[in-house]
């Protein structure tokens, strides 16, 4: 495979263009300007990596903001950083020879292709609930997987499980690295990710041809090492405790803290306030909305989200923690007082010998 | 019962009857806030900027601060706690003794006087009933809880910093940030009833036996008309 600077070239890309090129993604990447000479170096040297795209149980999201990024453009990565050789939602019209090049690049490159998971697989049924070339995806994944460098796990179905995967998840959805043990697995939780986040993801593991470094959780630790709410251009709001209280407040029209609506920007690890969404125009909080915590775990079965307190469930009523300690704090006042009395009179008197 | 009949016995060492005071004073003041960080029933000041607003009066920020200086507190007194158990034996009076049997015995006594069916003159006499000896630790477990999910929140805004790398597996334990907040707030309401309940039964021992039981935390000596049986947990 030609190098990057090779693939430019071929484009007619200036020499000056791709040094701003090379500048632009080492900050994308998280990366110190330092760094600028050996990301121009790896883009002289690297070949550009061969890339097998599959989906499972999802609704396309992912697909839907990667191709929307700016910075770089998509079109930019897919032709001239990765080789997308597989994606089945995009060439699905190309039917059986889709498939019999899969199984011929998984070959030719055998422990050098990076599998990017969109989607994840539901196992209920023996994996009936999603099939993909006429077998399971679940049987997909398998063997899409054998054979790869390493996974990314795009977006909160593969990384977590997502909406289909939430209470009573009746096709048992789980997340990949439930089913691929043996493989090193990149999370890139959101619903969908960012689109910068997703290319800076792949950019990084083509340049440097390693995996970027990883929280606890699996996710590269530039883009998910912050809340939102640690980084909100709103949280001025929060420390001076201004909130919107509904949405149709005047607090809500000044741009005031969203906290008291439900944001769940406080618990929520993402880049929304900082690269922000569309080119950096815009994020849910920015135009109104609390945070629904979208790249968290279980956050489908965390709601509701416009509270801030998730319910207990009692018997035919909304309740919040609040609600349910103050009032068995205040039964036990009441039930000390009763039993107080009651302890008295039976002490009252002489003790019977 | 007359005083002079009744034995005294020192059962609280000062080190534990301070560490009481300043854990309960922390702890009512980590829930008063910690009630308002979870549902803020208030508004901070208005019309003021923001950034400004900050510095003015009750805040959010502010708020925030005292639970986080208060936190700290809980934190070393829970340290201190645990050095006066290390170094004195009748600050070891917490632990169950449930190998023993005067622990099930006691536990079956307590029963049946808190069920009002033996009145509390009867049956033995102990340094610490077995319904306090099991409760007790639980309580500080919840402690610590608090003290581990708290810390574990409060370190996340750096996740590869010092408090986040000591606490911050809780969050990922609990199955995210989100539900750790949750637990924090169930949890803290869980010592509230516990301290409700606790100064029920204080008062309750008080009022029936008149033996000290309320002042015990202060001055450290409770009286006892026979020998308890559990004597020698302090001895
Ligand atoms: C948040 C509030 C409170 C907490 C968490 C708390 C916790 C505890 C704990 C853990 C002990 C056992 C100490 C040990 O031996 O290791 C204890 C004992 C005691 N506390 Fe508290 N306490 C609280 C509030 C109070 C209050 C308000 C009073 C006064 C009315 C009180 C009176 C006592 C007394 C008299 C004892 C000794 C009881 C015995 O011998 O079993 N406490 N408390
Ligand atoms: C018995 C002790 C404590 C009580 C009763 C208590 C109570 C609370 C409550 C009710 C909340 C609101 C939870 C929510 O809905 O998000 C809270 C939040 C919090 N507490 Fe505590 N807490 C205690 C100890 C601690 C300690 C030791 C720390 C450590 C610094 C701590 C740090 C925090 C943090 C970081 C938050 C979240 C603040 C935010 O979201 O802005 N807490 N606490
Ligand atoms: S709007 Fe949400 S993320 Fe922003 S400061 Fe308020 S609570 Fe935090
Ligand atoms: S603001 Fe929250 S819910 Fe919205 S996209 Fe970002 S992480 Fe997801």
């Amino acid at each position: 495979m030609e190098t990057f600077w090779e693939t430019f070239k071929r484009h007619g890309v200036s020499r000056r263009d791709f040094i701003k090129f090379a500048t632009t993604i080492t900050g994308m990447m998280g990366l110190a300007p330092t760094m600028v000479p050996t990301v121009v170096r790896a883009m002289e040297t690297k070949p550009r990596v061969p890339v097998i795209w599959i989906h499972g149980l999802e609704c396309t999201c992912c697909s839907e903001s990667f191709i929307r990024s700016a910075t770089p453009l998509a079109s930019d990565v897919v032709l001239s950083m990765i080789s997308l050789e597989y994606d089945d939602t995009l060439s699905a019209a190309a039917g059986e020879p889709l498939e019999e090049h899969r199984k011929k690049i998984m070959k030719e490159y055998w422990g050098n292709y990076i599998l990017a998971v969109e989607g994840n697989p539901p196992l209920g049924e023996d994996g009936m609930y999603c099939i993909v070339a006429g077998k399971p995806f679940l049987e997909h994944l398998k063997e899409s997987a054998e054979g790869a460098k390493a996974i990314i796990a795009w977006g909160s179905c593969a990384s977590w499980g997502c909406v289909q995967a939430a209470k009573p998840n009746p096709t048992t959805a789980v997340p990949v690295d439930r089913v691929i043990t043996n493989k090193p697995i990149i999370k890139v939780p959101g619903c969908p990710p960012i689109a910068e986040v997703m290319t800076g993801v792949v950019m990084y593991m083509v340049l440097f041809d390693r995996i970027p470094p990883l929280d606890s959780q699996g996710r590269p630790k530039m883009f998910y090492g912050n809340r939102i709410h640690d980084t909100c251009y709103r949280r001025a709001f929060f420390n001076a405790g201004q909130f919107v209280e509904r949405f149709d407040d005047d607090a809500a029209k000044k741009g005031w803290c969203l906290y008291k609506m439900g944001c769940r920007g406080p618990t929520t690890y993402n880049q929304c306030g900082s690269i922000r969404w569309y080119n950096g125009l815009s994020y849910p909080i920015q135009a109104g909305h609390g945070c629904i915590g979208c790249s968290e775990k279980d956050f489908w079965d965390n709601g509701p989200f416009y509270e801030r307190l998730t319910n207990i469930p009692v018997p035919k009523q909304e309740a919040d923690a609040d609600k349910v300690g103050a009032t068995i704090a205040a039964a036990a006042v009441g039930g000390a007082i009763v039993h107080g009395v009651a302890s008295k009179l039976r002490n009252s008197g002489k003790k019977e010998e | 019962m007359r005083i002079e009949e009744a034995k005294k016995i020192y059962i609280f060492s000062l080190g534990l009857r301070i560490w009481h005071w300043v854990n309960f004073l922390t702890i009512i003041t980590l829930f008063v806030t910690g009630l308002y960080i979870g549902r803020a029933f208030f508004s901070g000041p208005t019309g003021v900027e923001a950034t400004y607003a900050y510095e003015e009066g009750l805040t959010m920020g502010f708020i925030r601060k005292v639970h986080f200086i208060a936190g700290y507190v809980l934190l070393a007194s829970f340290i201190f706690r645990l050095l006066i158990a290390l170094f004195s034996k009748r600050d070891r009076l917490v632990l169950p003794t449930f190998w023993r049997r005067n622990y099930w015995v006691g536990l079956k006594e307590i029963t049946l006087k808190y069920l009002l069916i033996m009145r509390d003159d009867e049956g033995h006499e102990y340094i610490r009933n077995a319904c306090a000896r099991t409760v007790y630790p639980l309580v500080y477990l919840a402690i610590l809880f608090m003290i581990v999910t708290g810390f574990g929140m409060y370190g996340m805004s750096n996740p590869s910093g010092f408090w986040a790398s000591l606490f911050g597996w809780i969050v990922w334990f609990l199955g995210g940030e989100f539900p750790t907040h949750m637990w924090h707030h169930w949890i803290a309401w869980l010592i509230i009833i516990f301290a409700v309940l606790h100064v029920y039964f204080v008062v309750r021992e008080e009022a029936i036996k008149k033996n000290g039981e309320l002042s015990s935390m202060f001055n450290g000596y409770k009286f006892f008309k026979e020998r308890p049986v559990d004597l020698d947990d302090i001895k």
